[in-house]
């Protein structure tokens, strides 16, 4: 077996630094259009008009059941080809446009379930209560609702960001080049030599992320939650 | 733009001979990860020091890791390993670099799915209140008896719906099984489709196989809820 | 004497919820404790069956003699046996039907067979007048009705005391009737029996001894009469006059 350098993790960890920002591009991408999307379906189904109601269930089946490669593979070969029949050539884009496009279209249906959750959380009678004193039912939602709702949609969200971050590393497949994508690089310059190093310092950065996110949030949420938290009494 | 219809037809039934290995490989997951993940859910809960370090450490590197990564780093060292182990710790002369590519695909997937099964075997257990442990103590179980006949029972109805998403999360996953040369249903429509240039006929075709494969897995999941929570129903049937 | 428990003690992190109790029960003995929320006696009745871990204190019952803190699994196990528990919450096992949560304790704790066990579990749930709910599910019953059920399981196992954890405090008032009634039949016909429980009609009438515990100490304890009508601790006076409105003491 090929001799172990530990060291070498660390020299990967320092080259691979940088493209930390390429995967929390990625990421930032896809909330801000996976959750345009997200908070269209948790409206169609919390107001329980038949059609769209119909057409958010359906989406929200059907995106659950694709897994990641396949719909990157699909935005990445189809979308350009279902342009260019308008005449518009997407086929020089950047990568980074494919796999925010892939991931949106599979993360708004999660994106869509943790908004509908969190606002379902709130009882209705904080509604109620709000606009018996007087509030618009716009000012009931964004003083009241929303910032309760926000606090019940922490967890989820938090989990929903490190299954993206961790879905996102297949978009090193189209040629993205994040994390995965640059140690996937490295690994071929160094045409094998150094390949678990390579997985290793690979796999701590995410894991260093994941920790970072779960802590962000756990925090945020102990933060934000002081309104929840019962008076202190003696059993 | 133009599908190629007669192209998608042909891929479709080609892929449809990747079925029984991407299932293969799932209930095989399946069997080895379940008993493991619920051993050590147990000793997380019952608080064994020592068990229970080790498995918060490795739930939390498998959950916090991508799969695919989990994947090219164990492909690249379990081959070697074994060989190692098989000859030289065993002294079986068993060629690992011949053996069925299906067992690297077993072995990764459940080291995998034992962090998300603990997870949520913990969870579900942590949903049945103290009261039915204490409850069980008291008419003269013993702890084994109470979980057996009164928790894990309550425990396994809770967890259903969490692990029907985390079966048809190990099916998508199967399709990076190709990563280990696995001819499942990726794989293969993923060689039609390079030797035609239709890719995006046979990527449509591999996403409704396994819409098709998770549906029948969802309605399983709904039969098998629907006879064992009985007991959740206010009113008799 | 059938039944005894000596200088029993018990603190959660700093707070002492137990300092050295005493209590002794009688065969045939109604034994009820009363006092106000935290003077630990719901905590004394879980450190008897060893649902909590005391800190310190002895255990006489029948031929078992045991310490409380640490009690091997077997004596527990004995202990456990020869007694039954009603929970305030009920805990029926919510995966068995009313006459599985009855036979469960006889079957798989006691070795009785499951015809045997079928008939003991029919015969309690009659006398606690649920004769057509056999086959339901927790769920399905009220929680007068499941706190029956619960009553009708500790019976069946035909213990030699019944340990009462404020059995009527999670019903509605309405309920609470059909669970006491049960339970002075149960006095009635001898069932040695401790209930804590703020239903004070229910220890004026049925009690053969009156406990009253205060911050972890039993302050004072007698016969309904002497404790009713003649406490002697001024603790005890103050706690009777915030909850029977026409209680009159003389000084």
């Amino acid at each position: 077996m090929h001799p172990f350098h530990p060291s070498y993790v660390f020299t990967v960890l320092v080259q691979l630094f940088p493209y930390i920002g390429v995967t929390l591009l990625m990421m930032l991408g896809t909330v801000i259009f996976g959750g345009a999307i997200g908070i269209l379906l948790a409206k169609a189904k919390i107001k329980r008009r038949i059609v769209p109601r119909a057409i958010a269930e359906v989406y929200t089946y059907l995106t659950r059941c694709v897994p990641s490669i396949i719909m990157l593979f699909i935005v990445y070969y189809g979308v350009p080809a279902l342009l260019l029949q308008f005449g518009i050539n997407i086929n020089n884009f950047n990568k980074g446009v494919f796999v925010i496009t892939a991931f949106s279209i599979l993360f708004a249906s999660n994106l869509g379930e943790v908004f509908r959750a969190a606002y379902l959380a709130v009882d209705p009678g904080q509604r109620e209560a709000a606009v018996c004193s007087g509030l618009s039912e716009f000012q009931a939602f964004y003083r009241i609702i929303l910032p309760q709702a926000a606090v019940h949609a922490l967890p989820n969200f938090s989990n929903m960001l490190v299954n993206l971050m961790k879905e996102g590393a297949l978009a090193y497949s189209i040629g993205l080049i994040d994390v995965m994508g640059e140690g996937n690089l490295l690994i071929g310059r160094n045409q094998g030599s150094y390949t678990l190093e390579t997985y290793l310092g690979m796999a701590i950065i995410y894991w260093a992320l994941t920790y970072v996110i779960e802590l962000i949030f756990g925090k945020l949420e102990k933060n934000l939650s002081k309104g929840k938290k019962h008076a202190t009494s003696v059993a | 733009m133009k599908l190629n219809t007669e192209f998608m037809r042909e891929t479709f039934i080609a892929s449809l001979g990747g079925i029984p290995k991407t299932m293969l490989i799932t209930i095989l997951t399946l069997l080895v990860s379940i008993p493991i993940a619920f051993a050590m859910a147990l000793s997380k809960l019952e608080n064994k020091k020592v068990s229970s370090k080790f498995v918060t450490a490795y739930v939390s590197f498998i959950r916090g890791t991508p799969i695919v990564l989990q994947i090219l780093f164990i492909y690249s060292l379990l081959p070697s390993t074994l060989n190692h182990l098989i000859k030289d710790v065993l002294g079986l002369s068993v060629n690992v670099f011949k053996m069925n590519k299906i067992v690297y695909a077993i072995i990764v997937f459940s080291l995998n799915n034992i962090a998300v099964l603990t997870e949520l075997f913990r969870s579900a257990l942590g949903t049945v209140g103290h009261g039915q442990m204490e409850a069980a103590m008291t008419v003269g179980l013993t702890k084994r008896q109470a979980y057996r006949r009164i928790i894990i029972p309550q425990a396994l109805v809770a967890a259903l719906p969490n692990l029907c998403n985390t079966v048809i999360g190990l099916i998508k996953n199967t399709s990076l099984a190709f990563l280990m040369a696995v001819q499942e249903i990726t794989a293969i429509s993923k060689m039609k489709a390079a030797a035609g240039y239709y890719y995006i006929e046979a990527y449509l075709m591999i996403a409704l196989i396994y819409i098709i494969v998770c549906t029948v897995v969802q309605l399983l999941f709904a039969l098998i809820e629907h006879q064992l929570s009985a007991y959740k129903k206010r009113l008799a049937v | 004497m059938l039944f005894s428990v000596k200088n029993v003690s018990k603190a959660f992190k700093d707070n002492q919820v137990l300092k050295k109790v005493d209590l002794e029960v009688n065969k045939g003995d109604v034994v009820v404790i009363l006092g106000p929320s935290g003077s630990g006696k719901t905590t004394l009745l879980r450190c008897i069956d060893f649902l909590e871990k005391a800190d310190g204190g002895e255990l006489d019952f029948d031929d078992i003699h045991t310490d409380l803190s640490h009690a091997s699994a077997k004596t527990i196990e004995k202990v456990r046996k020869k007694s039954a528990f009603v929970f305030q919450n009920y805990n029926l096992f919510a995966n068995k039907t009313a006459l599985q949560n009855v036979t469960e304790g006889l079957t798989i704790g006691r070795k009785v067979p499951k015809d045997e066990a079928i008939e003991i579990a029919k015969k309690a749930l009659d006398k606690v007048g649920l004769s057509d709910k056999y086959d339901s599910y927790p769920v399905q019953l009220s929680g007068g009705q499941q706190q029956r059920v619960g009553i009708a399981r500790a019976i069946a196992v035909n213990p030699d005391i019944i340990l009462f954890d404020e059995p009527t405090s999670a019903l509605d008032p309405e309920l609470v009737g059909e669970v006491l009634k049960i339970m002075r039949e149960l006095a009635g016909e001898g069932i040695t029996m401790i209930v804590v429980t703020h239903e004070m009609k229910f220890a004026q009438d049925v009690a053969t001894k009156v406990v009253f515990m205060d911050g972890g100490v039993v302050v004072e304890e007698g016969t309904p009469k002497e404790i009713f009508t003649n406490p002697k601790e001024e603790r005890t006076r103050e706690f009777l006059m915030r909850i029977l409105p026409d209680f009159n003491y003389s000084i």
